[in-house]
């Protein structure tokens, strides 16, 4: 073998190593992380503290994002209605149903990947240049459970509570549109006769599901940072991109299990 | 004066990508001594103390302390030996996050045991010996690169450890204070019996004051390892390093 | 209680003039690299390597969502037809959504996270090492240099991008149901196409190039303006992907209302 298919089989075949290991550390982060909650490793002053952290300069961000998905949504579905059957009686109800269902927990996945998962990155990624990660594990406190942990829980209520909300926030800003441009009775609108049981219980798996992703991933590419500070940059720009695609994927699989067994 | 072996490399090797850092290091760190780890800057002296305390995994060799392999031990013995460590980081580590009181505690609290009012006793007591006593309430980030070593030193030592990993306690001191974190570094040593202490440090005029034994670090491999004494008969390049520095301390190359 | 009330107000108003000092800044940005593209005043091969760059930067992440996108609303709209029997709507609704508003926003999303992150860190790291002062020092605006060709790249590159996007939003789309929903993909594709959804299209891709317009300006402006080493870096990333979802999902409303009109 010459050097240069050497080179080439090692071009094609590091970034598949690459890929398996990033993985191989992201399930691993994620295994450890849900046998530190089993074993009740848990600083609940701490999850207290990221809760907070997590929800409070979300809200706005998501007042204002789902707060337009829910305008122009119902506006341009409601734009189609109007030039095939002006019967808007199902529009309210299916809206809701699908923003319980799809949009609200993933869209509220997507923002707080977004802006949570960058923030974790940073953090913990600072941490690890600065070694005050291996100060932690030098006293015998696992990084996972001082600092993910904690996150992970606050991520999955605070997640759970924001979708909620974000059910709450487009579902009004989509009334107050079709009552506003398209005359439709705010009674009629606000109407749960399309949601089920089922609905319910895929919006809030998603919304967990997301919740307690979007830690793991982040803070193990804070973990996995090397390269001083330069690194901090570049993992929190990994986070933004990796969380955002988690939450698709997970959104597929969710719904696809969901169809199938409903 | 020396007893045990404490910690034992074995033809250690450790690379990042391509390059290796430290290569075939034979080193052993033995109870009741304490060691002065030598050597030009960027040539590996941290990362080998890293590699001493389990910090970073030998890509070659293997790192032994008390008789157990680093690499392969289990979770909860690797906490039962991290109980017994102290380490200085070169700088500091100190969790940002956190005021000076509750990074020097962090050691007792974690370890358990110890109750509450007696843990505020001893840090504040350590934290007075290093000249930092009114800072007890301040955070990292407001204190000076010296400071910032102090407090380090304090969180290293609190837990009285049995294997202790200075790495430059001296950088950016003044003179004097450099003599007191040598003097503590002494007495930690001789705090309990069969205390094994390795110091990093350019400042050898200071080292060669308490230090039993020097090992110098050239370009990742052991240049020389033995007592002060023993300089004169190995490599010409240990004697220009150990004495040109001499009136010069803290020679960083 | 009157304290309370004055930290809550100071707190909101704060938060209003960070929003006017960040719409304010990207703003004048888009004006000043409008003003240097007439007459056209720019590093002409920045803007190739600029393309080159942003295009295998995203081009992965794009194609992957898409491919899900499609997949997604696949199985949304199956739940209906499942509860109504309708089958004649799962191409048009599929359709519908990923051209007009799923699609352009995820990809936005994707994108802002991928380029738009990724070039406010590196501008903020030029700003930290001191790289843009030694510019300025050279007498050499860093304007046409550093901004111009990312503009350019970015809004090129993400309605190029989206055409791809729809494409592959497509193939997911008729994998899933064939695979998934258990409908043939050939009738689905055909029902797509003939659902005249040009309309729909042509809005996704007036989307595509106003985030792309919004996402390099915002990222190029928080990216040069980073104060403070380099947790200022990590701020203004966090920054940086914020202002740009929320300006996507601003945009996606305001397109989608223009063009109904
Ligand atoms: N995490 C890392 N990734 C890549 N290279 C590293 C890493 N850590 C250390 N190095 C490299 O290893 C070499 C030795 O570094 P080390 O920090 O051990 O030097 P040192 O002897 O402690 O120097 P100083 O006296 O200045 O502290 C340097 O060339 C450094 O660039
Ligand atoms: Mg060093």
């Amino acid at each position: 073998m010459n050097a240069s298919t050497t080179n080439f089989f090692e071009a094609i075949g590091a970034p598949v190593v690459d890929i398996a290991r990033a993985w191989g550390s992201m399930f691993g982060c994620g295994l450890r992380t849900l046998r530190a909650i089993a074993m009740a490793r848990i600083a609940w002053r701490e999850v207290i503290h990221q809760s907070y952290l997590i929800g409070n300069r979300s809200v706005p961000f998501i007042t204002v994002t789902l707060g337009f998905l829910g305008m122009i949504s119902v506006y341009q579905v409601a734009m189609q209605i109007k030039q095939i059957i002006p019967d808007f009686t199902m529009l309210g109800p299916a809206f809701i149903q699908i923003m319980i269902r799809e949009f609200a927990p993933t869209i509220t996945g997507l923002m707080i990947a977004t802006r949570v998962g960058s923030g974790i990155a940073a953090e913990i990624g600072s941490m690890t240049v600065t070694e005050q990660v291996d100060a932690l594990r030098m006293c015998n406190a696992d990084p996972i459970v001082y600092l993910i942990v904690p996150r992970a829980i606050a991520c999955m209520v605070m997640v759970l509570m924001l979708s909620i909300y974000a059910v709450l926030v487009s579902t009004i800003s989509g009334m107050l549109m079709a009552n506003g441009a398209f005359d439709i009775n705010m009674r009629t609108f606000l109407s749960l006769q399309l949601t089920n049981g089922d609905d319910i219980v895929i919006g809030a798996v998603k919304a967990l599901a997301y919740g307690f992703s979007i830690p793991i991933i982040a803070g193990n590419a804070g973990l996995t940072t090397s390269g001083g500070s330069e690194g901090v940059g570049w993992a929190t720009t990994r986070a933004v991109v990796s969380t955002s695609f988690a939450v698709v994927v997970l959104d597929f699989l969710i719904s696809a299990a969901g169809y199938i067994f409903t | 004066m020396s007893g045990d072996a404490v910690i034992v490399c074995k033809g250690v090797g450790k690379r990042y990508g391509r390059k290796w850092i430290v290569r075939d290091i034979d080193l052993e760190v033995r109870a009741g001594e304490l060691l002065g780890l030598i050597g030009p800057g960027g040539h590996g002296k941290s990362v080998l103390l890293r590699l001493l305390a389990g910090l970073a995994t030998p890509d070659e060799g293997e790192v032994r302390v008390r008789g157990k392999n680093l690499a392969d031990i289990d979770p909860f013995e690797l906490a039962e030996l991290r109980r017994e460590y102290g380490y200085l980081f070169q700088n500091y580590a100190l969790f940002d996050f956190m005021s000076v009181a509750d990074n020097v505690a962090f050691p007792l609290r974690q370890a358990g045991g110890v109750e509450e009012p007696e843990i505020a006793r001893r840090v504040k007591e350590r934290l007075e010996q290093l000249g930092l006593g009114e800072a007890l309430d301040r955070f990292p980030s407001e204190l000076s690169g010296g400071m910032k070593k102090r407090v380090g030193m304090a969180r290293a030592t609190i837990g009285e450890p049995a294997i202790v990993l200075y790495d430059d306690p001296s950088a950016g001191l003044d003179p004097v204070t450099s003599s007191k974190i040598f003097r503590l570094v002494r007495t930690m040593h001789h705090s309990q019996d069969d205390v094994a202490s390795v110091v990093v440090s350019h400042d050898i005029d200071r080292m060669k004051v308490i230090c039993d034994r020097y090992v110098m670090i050239f370009e990742g491999k052991v240049l020389f390892d033995g007592p002060e004494e023993a300089i004169e008969g190995a490599d010409p390049m240990v004697g220009k390093f150990f004495f040109g520095s001499l009136g010069q301390s803290s020679g960083a190359s | 209680m009157n304290g309370a009330l004055k930290s809550l107000a100071s707190s909101v108003g704060g938060a209003v003039l960070a929003i006017a000092e960040t719409i304010g800044g990207a703003v004048t940005l888009l004006f000043r690299i409008l003003r240097a593209l007439f007459p056209p005043r720019y590093d002409a091969e920045g803007v190739w390597r600029s393309f080159y760059n942003v295009g295998v930067k995203s081009y992965p992440i794009v194609v992957m969502t898409a491919l899900f996108v499609g997949a997604i609303m696949v199985i949304q709209t199956a739940f209906y037809v499942k509860k109504t029997g309708a089958t004649g709507i799962i191409g048009y609704g599929v359709g519908f959504s990923v051209f007009a508003e799923i699609g352009p926003i995820l990809i936005g999303l994707m994108f802002s996270g991928r380029v738009g992150a990724n070039n406010t860190a590196e501008l903020g790291t030029m700003v930290v090492t001191e790289q843009v002062d030694a510019l300025r020092a050279l007498a050499i605006d860093p304007l046409p240099y550093l901004v111009v060709p990312r503009f350019l790249a970015m809004l090129g590159m993400l309605t190029l991008l989206m055409v791809l996007g729809d494409l592959f939003a497509i193939v997911g789309a008729a994998l899933t149901a064939q695979l998934l929903v258990g409908f043939h993909w050939r009738v689905l594709v055909a029902d797509l196409l003939q659902s005249r959804l040009l309309d729909e299209f042509t809005m996704g891709l007036v989307k595509a190039a106003c985030f792309g317009i919004s996402i390099s300006c915002i990222s190029c402006y928080f990216g040069l303006a980073v104060r403070g080493g380099a947790t200022g870096v990590g701020r203004a990333v966090n920054n940086s992907v914020v202002s740009n979802a929320t300006a996507i999902f601003v945009i996606d409303f305001v397109v989608g209302y223009l063009y109904s009109l």
